[in-house]
């Protein structure tokens, strides 16, 4: 177990009833990157993150937040951590300005106004209104401000662009990175892969309770599979290509058009094409939503 | 803690403005009406050829034209279940109403120990209690003066002291019931219910003697209503206070140790969709 982590747990386990909904997770989080937690619905992302806040209690392993442990000592640890939940609700009777000073109040008033009314301006929030006569995404943003406002060491940031428009969504991604430059540790779950390609560094892919893949973003798209879609200048024998290691034939056309599917490297299929009159040679690299679901249609 | 205790006070102010209305507007009424009832000729008469039932079941009602008892009979005798509409919503709100919309959670993200939550908002509960009371108090103490009710503001006073322990014990009764029941509004009904039994169980047993050992175990048994105008019964009003501070600790208790729920977790429903959740990922 690392000093240096933000986040560790190791077996983490936690059961509504018969339901497992941790079974077992191991994670790691350093400080100062920005981690994206991906998984469908139901995976166990909010019940990890709840658990790093004690706000359920895991049935079995460990857990430290900023090396504390959450259960033995909360206040000290949400006193350091940024946290939006999925499902964000706020008092509908209150202002958005209201709830923000009511959680600035919990905080013990900690928070610099100054730098919260910029937040609230970069995210185009009207905190005069109240809570009941906003949209989902205005409430989405008084969510934002008060996870940052108090510039927390760690953000937990369940879904956090939910609900906001493509620009404020992107906005939400500038205020992460400059958290991150001032040194901040960002763990975050989304649906919206690009936004985690975008943003995070690594990635923890969670599947029914367990993780099945931690990796640095971009090495993670390096050693996925590619499509490769080659055009020829006459029929060819497209069985050769299909017999490069690490090649599959996945469709053709008439012996002059073909789609392969490449694991890893390129380098063994282009030496396999020096031998064809090629036409054109285009490369798909793939998304990280494609990764994502191949792990999930291995898993069906 | 104190930031819990003014938030709920805030968050209770509909309610005590409401109330306080409500009971002020009665306690006017009351006092108004105090001369010309106890004036009516023969109205003695009249209160003695009811039923021996009727007479038993709110009490000594011969006395109604005293001060003492008209307080006793046309307020005290079933405030504690008028006002205990609010004590029981109200208590089983606190924690678990909250919790239930999906508020709790960001709340309890925040620095904030599970111990100043619990007692920050029951303080701020017992204020809000205080606060309608004393409205009430107001009520009858201003505008009894230019009437026949020669009581001092003390003597006005000293019957809402019971009367505010019992709103507490129910509060709190319905705080643990929301803890231990699967949402606040069924913990509302039972303890709700629960009052009213009491109310018409100590009631029947003024009629029926035999009840008497099983109503001595309720609290409304240990309620003085108007009595405590003459003098208060210090041991049953403490006792009251004891049930509600070791209600308290057992919410406190319970809560300490309960996962909080995200919005929309709440009902008998929670068995459902928990059997459809583990369904799902069996399927």
């Amino acid at each position: 177990m690392s000093d240096e982590a933000a986040i560790v747990t190791q077996g983490l386990t936690k059961s509504y009833g018969r339901v497992q909904a941790l079974r077992g997770i191991d994670l790691e989080v350093r400080r100062g990157e920005i981690l994206g937690f991906l998984g469908p619905n139901g995976a166990g992302k909010t019940t990890t993150i709840r658990c790093l806040l004690d706000l359920i209690r895991p049935d079995g392993g460990t857990v430290r937040v900023l090396g504390l442990d959450p259960q033995a000592d909360p206040v000290a640890v949400r006193a350091r951590v940024g946290y939006l939940p999925g499902e964000l609700q706020l008092d509908p009777n209150m202002t958005g300005q209201e709830a923000l000073q009511y959680f600035n109040a919990l905080r013990g008033n900690r928070a610099d106004w100054s730098f919260v009314r910029q937040i609230a301006e970069r995210m185009d929030l009207d905190a005069g209104v109240p809570v009941k006569n906003l949209s989902h995404g205005n409430k989405q943003k008084i969510g934002i401000v008060q996870a940052l406002m108090h510039r927390p060491e760690l953000l937990l940031l369940d879904e956090p662009t939910l609900g906001l428009d493509p620009l404020m969504q992107q906005e939400v991604l500038r205020l992460l990175a400059e958290a991150q430059a001032g040194g901040a540790t960002v763990f975050f779950s989304s649906h919206i892969m690009s936004e985690v390609e975008a943003a995070a560094e690594r990635v923890v892919i969670i599947r029914l309770g367990e993780v099945v893949e931690v990796a640095e973003t971009a090495s993670l798209i390096d050693r996925a599979l590619h499509r490769a879609r080659v055009r020829f200048k006459e029929a060819v024998d497209v069985q050769m290509l299909a017999n490069v290691p690490g090649v599959t034939l996945l469709s053709q056309d008439e012996d002059t058009s073909v789609v392969l599917q490449v694991e890893g490297e390129m380098d063994a299929l282009i030496k396999a094409l020096a031998a064809f009159p090629v036409l054109d040679f285009e490369t798909q690299r793939p998304s990280l939503e494609e990764i994502f679901l191949a792990y999930y249609a291995e898993a069906k | 803690m104190l930031v819990e205790f003014k938030h709920t006070l805030r968050r209770l102010r509909g309610s005590m403005i409401g109330w306080g209305i409500g009971l002020a507007l009665y306690g006017l009424l009351m006092v108004a009406l105090f001369d010309s009832i106890v004036g009516i000729e023969g109205f003695e008469e009249l209160i003695a050829s009811y039923p021996e039932e009727i007479l038993a079941f709110f009490g000594d009602m011969m006395t109604i034209t005293t001060p003492k008892g008209y307080l006793d009979i046309y307020y005290f005798a079933y405030m504690t279940v008028v006002v205990g509409i609010f004590a029981v919503g109200a208590g089983a709100n606190l924690l678990v109403g909250d919790e239930e919309k999906g508020i709790l959670d960001l709340v309890l993200a925040h620095p904030v120990s599970r111990t100043a939550v619990v007692w920050g908002r029951l303080l701020g509960f017992a204020a809000a209690t205080a606060a309608i009371l004393f409205v009430g108090w107001l009520s009858w103490v201003i505008p009894a003066g230019g009437t026949g009710m020669n009581l001092t503001w003390i003597e006005f006073l000293r019957p809402f002291f019971p009367l505010f322990a019992v709103l507490l014990l129910f509060g709190t009764l319905a705080l643990l019931l929301s803890l231990l029941l699967p949402s606040a509004r069924a913990a509302s009904m039972v303890a709700g219910g629960l009052l009213v039994a009491n109310f018409l169980l100590v009631g029947l047993a003024n009629i029926n003697p035999e009840l008497q050992s099983v109503v001595e175990f309720t609290p409304l048994h240990y309620y003085q209503g108007g009595d405590a105008v003459t003098e208060l019964n210090w041991g049953w009003l403490l006792g009251l206070l004891a049930v509600s501070v070791a209600l308290a600790l057992l919410s406190w208790w319970r809560f300490q140790r309960r996962d909080i729920r995200v919005g929309g977790e709440r009902g008998w429903r929670l068995f459902a969709l928990r059997r459809r959740a583990r369904a799902e990922r069996e399927a």
